[in-house]
């Protein structure tokens, strides 16, 4: 009887567990919808012009209408490609992108599986999406496939250690890993006014993680016809396009709840799933902002800005917070502190960024001077 | 770096430029802007005080046309036989194939008497191979609305007008400087 009342239990369990991941794998379907029917909104009216507007009311069917297009269209499967490597590419980049949204807190206690090791499972879970880039390109069995699977995933790991860096640090700070944990700690003073430089790192840095403008090069149309996606057409690369707008939400999520604080927020308990949601939209519209205002880096001006800029300001990051808990000073010389980082490194960017203009005048210059020596002569 | 921060404002900026003017016409929804020089297929105009076509069938236009477009008879003008018209001749037939048309405005230049105008209409695409031959009757419905909408007034009556004004102007002046004499 004890026995079957045991299983009874645990079938429940399961069965919650199941029904919360259906919910998450539902709601977050529609939300990714949603947000590639509002980035063409946004970057239709930053560009002056409409977005959608014909399919369906304010053009709010067009997510429908590509994903009808998208798997309609004839599903090409390269001759000379590795058909298992081919199609397992695309279920790993995705199943990596849904896995991470498992311990993501939307409210107190709103979690499908709250880990102690929150932040290390989804750090992990981020690297995983690149070996699902590199099997892309690789099961093109295209030669520009395989170079740019090779390069987003230089891309991407380059990217990883800045984030990681600023991970630990927020997790230094908050002196745990648990997801729940660090916002709770948030309770008075939110890690973004304590740790400035963080969130500019971890925005940047997440930024050129998933993949978006101005770090789009290896997957941009325009560039490299689709880089490790090239031979992907109709419903394959329809999921790789809805692994990018899941990482993305991932990356305002994590943003929000590492820095912003997550659910906290005036008002009463119940209202913390909303003011969570209100700041991973403020930040995924300045994603969709960053992405209509800047033009793309070209990979090897991506490369040396994370080797030479983040990386050094992970380090710098994780040596003040740690400065900061050692010596038990009070926050704000933290915060001051990154803010000084943050000036520095843009100054010495500044100057690097200005250099072919003073270069420029230089040269005018002399050929002046050289000029008038001329003439003189003459 | 500062000009990375002055680009995002200025999309910001755009942004709500965008949300309240975008500068998108939604066309067959909403009709084209047409400014009032806008040259448009050309258009038979209509006298309205003897009511009949400022055209009498003279030909000039159509010897002019690039592309020779039009076609057209005249015939005697019974108005002026009843002595109502000053015009001998009147047009007949008149006939334009809007598909060989340029648009080129030559046969608004040449004509001598006002009655060919470049309209505001531009949407006049048909399904049918002779949709774009058009005969004296709609080319005088077109003119007519042309003439409504934009308050049009003869070419000649208008140099008419303005060499009138020229000439008062000038017996002012000639009047004013002879005031100047006789007053020194």
């Amino acid at each position: 009887m004890a026995a079957f009342t045991l299983l009874a239990v645990g079938l429940i369990d399961v069965a919650w567990i199941v029904a919360s991941l259906l919910a998450m794998f539902v709601g977050l379907s529609i939300v990714v919808l949603a947000l590639t029917w509002l980035e063409r909104k946004v970057l239709g009216r930053l560009q002056l012009r409409l977005g959608p507007t014909r399919t369906g009311p304010m053009g709010l069917m067009q997510p429908i209408a590509d994903a009808i297009k998208l798997i309609l269209k004839e599903d090409i499967l390269p001759s000379a490609s590795d058909k298992v490597i081919f199609w397992v590419a695309p279920v790993i980049v995705v199943v990596s992108a849904f896995m991470i949204w498992v311990t993501i807190p939307a409210g107190p206690g709103l979690v499908i599986q709250n880990l102690d090791l929150g932040l290390f499972y989804i750090t992990a879970f981020a690297v995983v999406g690149i070996l699902g880039l590199v099997l892309a390109g690789w099961g093109s069995a295209n030669k520009y496939g395989i170079l740019g699977g090779l390069r987003a995933a230089a891309q991407l790991i380059s990217y990883e250690i800045p984030i990681i860096l600023v991970v630990v640090a927020v997790a230094m700070l908050a002196q745990s890993l648990d997801l729940q944990v660090i916002v709770e700690h948030q309770n008075p003073v939110l890690h973004v006014v304590v740790l400035p430089l963080g969130m500019v790192i971890f925005f940047i840095a997440g930024l050129a993680e998933v993949g978006r403008t101005p770090f789009d090069i290896y997957h941009a149309e325009s560039e490299v016809v689709g880089g490790p996606f090239v031979e992907y057409s109709g419903a394959h690369w329809a999921v790789f396009f809805l692994a990018e707008y899941i990482n993305t939400f991932a990356i305002a999520a994590l943003a929000s709840i590492l820095f912003l604080g997550g659910w906290l927020g005036p008002g009463p308990a119940w209202l913390g799933v909303v003011w969570f949601l209100l700041k991973v939209f403020a930040l995924v519209l300045v994603v969709f902002w960053v992405r209509g205002t800047l033009p793309r880096l070209r990979i090897d001006q991506l490369m040396a800005f994370a080797w030479k800029v983040m990386v050094p300001l992970g380090f710098y990051t994780i040596i003040i917070t740690a400065v900061y808990l050692f010596y038990d000073w009070p926050a704000w010389t933290l915060t001051l502190m990154s803010l000084a980082g943050l000036s520095v490194v843009g100054y010495l960017i500044y100057r690097r960024v200005m250099a072919p203009v003073k270069l420029v005048k230089e040269i005018k210059a002399r050929q002046a001077q050289q000029l008038a020596q001329r003439q003189r002569a003459q | 770096m500062l000009n990375t921060v002055k680009g995002l404002m200025l999309t910001l900026a755009s942004t709500f430029k965008g949300l309240r003017h975008p500068v998108t016409q939604q066309y067959p929804t909403v009709p084209t802007p047409v400014k009032p020089r806008f040259m448009g297929f050309p258009a038979l105009t209509w006298d309205d005080d003897t009511p009949e076509p400022f055209c009498t069938g003279c030909m000039v236009c159509i010897r002019h046309c690039p592309t020779q477009c039009m076609s057209a008879t005249m015939k005697d003008n019974p108005l002026n036989e009843e002595g109502k018209s000053s015009r001998k001749k009147i047009i007949d037939f008149f006939e334009i194939n809007l598909n060989r048309c340029i648009l080129c405005g030559i046969c608004v230049e040449v004509c001598n008497f006002d009655a060919i105008v470049m309209s505001h209409e531009h949407e006049m695409s048909t399904s049918d191979r002779n949709g774009g031959r058009v005969d004296l009757p709609a080319l005088l419905q077109i003119g007519r609305k042309y003439q409504a909408e934009t308050g049009w007034i003869p070419p000649s009556v208008l140099e008419k007008q303005r060499k009138e004004a020229a000439a008062a102007q000038q017996r002012q002046e000639v009047a004013a400087a002879e005031s100047g004499d006789d007053s020194q």
